[in-house]
């Protein structure tokens, strides 16, 4: 298949049935022998210093066998790892506290429930001091984050002659700034973080939903002070990730260091409340978008400056300009102004389109704006700005069709009937408005290795250590190792979620079919040469002695003038159980000399009750340009979950931070408001089939994130266009729009 | 969660008997075991009282009536309930979930704890959870707080839908103590107001058992309805909702009942609107006019101000909806 893009097909997940009837293993469910349970003790100030704890009570209880804390740590080394806890400490190594909800102890005990009730007997005092909680009050103080992406953090494009960006803004025709907030939010992926560790001799066991295998053994054995080949990640199902599965947080470590200190495995599973501190979440943001055009709709300046809080402890922020107003609409000047504010609060991550998500937000909200100011349709306004070269690299797409995704998506939802005029549509009691927005996601590729395995039984293994978030990474491989082989998709053998299999360094960026994909096709030529190469070297095989390349490989036989034998033969005729081989791939040269962008459009449509206003969306249709898709099924369900993350984004969801205590107020799954069923509404998801064969063999740029950016705007600009309202502070509550 | 004794009653005398200081009854287990698992509660002797003969829905002369180990769902989909009380029917519909509607009691439903986060969290002071510790609602988190029926000492909104039907309704539940005593109480007079003494939810004596709920006979109640608002659109308790029953003779307002949730710290029934409604013709302006008299006293708080307006939007919404 080199060369040619594959053809799109239509497979349930492999893993489903394995999902449905609960045989799927997550990290809290591996069975192993003697496990001890561990509960976190979290702290209940912000900032400030742990001054003692007493735990005779919680060392007394049934069943507990340790009680670690600051005064009795268990041992971990190093910090500084940007992808483990706060970047800048690790857990019970002194006695600080940085935020609410800070790991500052943990029970062991023979079961959970003891673990669980000799934690609630742990008395802490603190030295407590008030913490800095609050964006708005923290943005005077707001400081440079360094580069992003290789990127100065204050970044300007200007025209030829223009002084500045201020300039540019003053000689436009007309001007319009908005200013939008949203925001701190969390993952809550369905499965809660847990990790179970089991030493054996000198080697570590360590399974726990990661979607990075790698990186985890990478962080894992820094603290632990071991080789990393003395580490073994196991993490076969991830129930979501999100980005919030990237990072090795606590309690993965203090489960090893527990383990190796008692001498017997340890499983510590985190509550739903103490995901909200002990893991991440997405920094909250204020964001000033400023547009300058002339009257016929051409931008002639964009400024976007982004204010994002960050974590005292460390974490990854998130870069809303950078991601979005960088690159999305040609304006000869552009400005850029992403600042942090650090406050004493757990550290933030990366989550599902992190930048484009909140940065799509602001800008997309502001072109409905300008769109309304100079009365031009907010389509029409998008596509007479339509980049064709990377602003300030002046490389073009590899493969760009944003005008496309507007026009199907438009004769999709039937945009040529909408009455511009806010408030126009009334059905009984509801105000009907709809609304656009663009979404934006880089293809992303990382090198990624395969290792394609020939069985005798006639099965074909096809393994890497990448991660299935329910993304249906399980079934890319199946597919791909099928179409590269030439065999059904059940006699192939997918195997990944193990840092032992082919390296990968796991799915995020939307990369995870991008990179493995093109792998798989090289593992599969290579296992094919060493097929062949076995086949004529070895005496009794009917193959012996021919030459290589007169042998062709067809669907699983080797085939040569008056021979031909099926891979489970040969195998069984040489009496070998396998053959395998690796194959690798990675970015090409030719990556420098193009940009690779997926782009989308959204179409939305709001009702907004005229009574008591509460907002509900009633359809959306998406048009996604990513590329060729591999898996119409399952490509079709990560469009659809963005577009109810997106959902939730505006209308929603929130983590309420009290500026007074650090602590999270709603850090639950009843009072933390996710969408529920009743809040979907039918979702028309539809591709664009443009292979991108510049950026990889396969075409496919990537689907995992794009679906949720711009979610928001388009949501926020119907409830514009419905009522006349404009919401410029995340989530679009009842509360502001009722009159 | 405290470790307890736990015992199954196999009659009501010897539930009765069982219970104690420090016990709890045990129905459905959906507010119990949750607080307990928090340990917002920690009873040390728990009573489960699911084997008891407190079933049935039936109607007689004295009205409708209600087991209090019914469980919501059942309750929801009877046919003497969806047909004559269309508004009880409506706020069980729109409580909780499907799977808690399964296993929640009507008894227990009318004795849920608050929402309250601050009550919730162990970490955190709180009045009702431990007297004189303060509330910190009242500057902090309370956009989901009462605006009626507060006090310096507890914001909390009351929780349950169905206690707002059934004050609209004017129900009562009978209640059984140690001995065998009974006695019956309007359910209106049942919820205390938080005042000084937040702790002191409502007029249940220790240990005495709800048996069932009475609604009296109201033919007119057929023409009902439960409106509920929330910010998403299922699994969430009220921002404001409404209970309104309507007695229409020719496009006048011959009599009319109307309660409120989500906005008072017990389910609030609203003598004054429907005073401004009855004899009048239904109409917006009407209905706009008495939902007025809903906010009479309203305090509310730094990020409820909303409800005040919400929650007379709910009871015109709800008039318009049951008007047809
Ligand atoms: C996530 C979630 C969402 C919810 N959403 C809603 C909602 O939207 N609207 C709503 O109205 N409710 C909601 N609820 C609350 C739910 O309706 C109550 O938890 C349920 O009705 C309680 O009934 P139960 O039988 O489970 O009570 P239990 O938990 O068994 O008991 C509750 C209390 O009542 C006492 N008790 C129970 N029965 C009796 C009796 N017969 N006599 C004396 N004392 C008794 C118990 O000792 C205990 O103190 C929600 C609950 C949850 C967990």
């Amino acid at each position: 298949m080199s060369g040619s893009a594959p053809r799109t097909v239509s497979v349930s997940r492999v893993d489903g049935r394995l999902k449905v009837t609960g045989a799927a293993r997550y990290a809290a469910d591996q069975p192993v022998d003697r496990v001890a349970h561990g509960y976190l003790l979290l702290s209940t100030v912000a900032r400030g210093t742990v001054r003692a704890m007493d735990v005779a009570a919680a060392e007394r209880a049934p069943g507990v066998l340790a009680v670690f804390t600051p005064f009795r740590p268990v041992e971990l080394h190093g910090t500084g790892n940007p992808f483990s806890v706060g970047h800048r400490w690790l857990p019970l190594q002194d006695t600080e506290v940085r935020y609410y909800g800070q790991v500052i102890g943990l029970v062991v005990a023979e079961t959970f429930e003891q673990a669980r009730d000799a934690a609630a007997l742990v008395r802490a005092e603190y030295d407590a001091h008030p913490p800095a909680a609050s964006l708005p009050d923290g943005i005077p103080g707001a400081t440079d984050p360094g580069p992003i992406m290789g990127e100065p953090a204050r970044l300007e494009f200007l025209a030829p002659g223009v002084e500045s960006i201020e300039a540019a803004l003053a000689a436009s025709e007309v001007t319009l700034s908005g200013r939008y907030t949203q925001p701190i939010k969390h993952h809550c992926a369905m499965e809660p973080h847990a990790a179970t560790a089991e030493w054996q001799d000198d080697g570590l066991t360590l399974y726990t939903g990661t979607q990075s295998a790698t990186l985890t053994v990478g962080a894992v054995a820094a603290a632990l002070g071991v080789a990393p080949t003395q580490v073994r990640v196991v993490s076969p199902h991830v129930g979501g990730g999100f980005g919030n599965k990237i990072a090795t947080w606590a309690h993965p470590l203090l489960a090893a260091a527990a383990a190796r200190v008692l001498g017997r495995p340890v499983k510590v599973v985190l509550t739903r409340e103490q995901t909200f501190t002990v893991t991440g979440h997405r920094s909250g943001l204020a964001q000033t978008v400023t547009l300058g055009a002339r009257r016929d709709g051409t931008l002639v300046a964009v400024r976007h400056e982004a204010y994002a809080t960050q974590s005292a402890s460390g974490g990854t922020f998130e870069a809303a300009a950078h991601t979005t107003s960088r690159y999305l609409y040609r304006a000869e000047n552009i400005h850029l102004d992403q600042r942090i504010v650090t406050l004493d609060i757990p550290p933030p991550t990366w989550m599902r389109a992190p930048g484009q998500e909140s940065g799509s937000f602001a800008l997309e909200t502001a072109l409905d704006e300008l769109a309304v100011e100079l009365g031009i349709d907010p389509v029409t306004l998008r596509l007479r700005n339509d980049a064709t070269v990377y602003p300030g690299r002046n490389v073009p797409w590899s493969s760009k069709h944003l005008a496309e995704c507007y026009e199907v998506g438009a004769r999709r939802f039937g945009w040529d009937r909408r009455d511009p005029v806010p408030r126009s549509t009334i059905d009984g009691d509801w105000l009907v408005g709809t609304g656009v927005a663009t979404a934006n996601y880089p293809g992303e590729r990382f090198p990624a290795s395969v290792r394609i395995r020939f069985r005798a039984d006639g099965t074909v293994g096809v393994d890497s250590a990448t991660a299935d978030l329910g993304t249906g990474m399980w079934t890319v491989l199946a597919v791909l190792g099928a179409e590269s082989l030439g065999l059904p998709v059940d006699r192939i053998r997918p195997d990944l979620g193990d840092s032992t299999l082919a390296p990968n360094i796991g799915a995020f960026g939307s990369g995870a079919t991008a990179s493995t994909g093109p792998a798989v096709a090289a593992a599969a030529r290579a296992a094919i040469a060493e097929l062949v190469r076995v086949a004529v070297t070895h005496e009794d095989s009917p193959l012996y002695g021919v030459p290589a390349e007169e042998i062709d490989y067809d669907h699983g036989r080797l085939v040569a003038p008056g021979v031909r034998i099926g891979f489970p033969a040969l195998l069984g005729a040489v009496g070998l159980d396998t053959v395998e081989a690796t194959g690798s791939a990675g970015p090409g040269p030719d990556h420098g000399r193009y940009a690779f962008t997926s782009f989308g459009a959204h179409f939305c449509e709001v009702r907004v009750n005229r009574w008591t206003g509460e907002p509900r969306v009633s359809r959306i249709t998406t048009v996604i340009d990513a590329g060729a898709i591999i898996n119409a099924t399952t490509a079709r369900s990560q469009i659809v979950g963005g577009v109810i993350f997106g959902i939730g984004q505006a209308l929603l969801e929130g983590s309420r931070l009290e500026p007074a205590t650090g602590r999270i107020a709603n850090a639950n799954l009843a009072d933390y408001l996710l969408p529920v069923n009743a809040d979907v509404p039918p979702i028309d998801v539809h591709f664009l089939d443009h292979p991108d064969t510049l950026f990889n063999p396969l075409g496919a740029r990537g689907i995992g994130e794009i679906g949720t950016v711009g979610v928001a705007a388009a949501i926020g600009n119907a409830v514009y266009h419905a009522t006349g309202r404009r919401v410029r502070d995340l989530p679009i509550t009842l509360d502001k729009l009722l009159d | 969660m405290r470790p307890f004794a736990y015992a199954a009653a196999r009659s009501l005398p010897q539930a009765l008997e069982q219970v104690g200081a420090d016990s709890a009854y045990l129905a459905g287990g959906t507010t119990l075991v949750d607080l307990m698992k928090l340990e917002v509660l920690t009873p040390r002797r728990v009573v489960d009282i699911n084997g008891l003969p407190l079933r049935g829905v039936w109607v007689d002369r004295d009205g409708l009536h209600l087991g209090a180990l019914e469980r919501m769902s059942d309750v929801a989909a009877h046919q003497l309930v969806a047909d004559g009380y269309p508004l009880l029917s409506q706020a069980l519909c729109q409580s909780a979930s499907a799977q808690l509607r399964n296993m929640a009691s009507i008894g227990g439903n009318l004795l849920q704890r608050v929402r309250c986060g601050y009550y919730r969290d162990t970490a955190s002071p709180c009045n009702r959870r431990e007297p004189g510790t303060g509330c910190p609602a009242v500057h902090g988190e309370n956009r989901g707080h009462a605006i009626l029926g507060t006090s310096d000492s507890c914001v909390a909104t009351h929780p349950s839908d169905l206690a707002v039907a059934l004050v609209a309704l004017d129900a009562s539940v009978r209640l059984v103590r140690r001995g065998g005593a009974t006695r019956a109480v309007r359910l209106a007079d049942f919820y205390r107001l938080p005042g000084d003494t937040p702790h002191l939810e409502h007029d249940l004596r220790p240990g005495e058992l709800i048996t069932r709920v009475t609604v009296p006979p109201l033919a007119w109640a057929r023409r009902s309805t439960y409106l509920k608002i929330r910010d998403r659109r299922s699994y969430e308790f009220a921002l404001a909702s409404a209970a309104v029953a309507l007695d229409l003779a020719g496009g006048r307002i011959r009599d009319v009942r109307v309660a409120v949730g989500g906005v008072g710290t017990r389910p609030w029934r609203l003598p004054a609107v429907e005073a401004a409604l009855r004899g009048r013709p239904l109409r917006v302006e009407v209905a706009e006019a008495a939902a007025e008299r809903a906010v009479d006293g309203a305090r509310p708080l730094s990020q409820n101000g909303f409800k005040t307006t919400l929650v007379r939007r709910v009871i015109v919404r709800a008039l318009m909806r049951v008007a047809g």
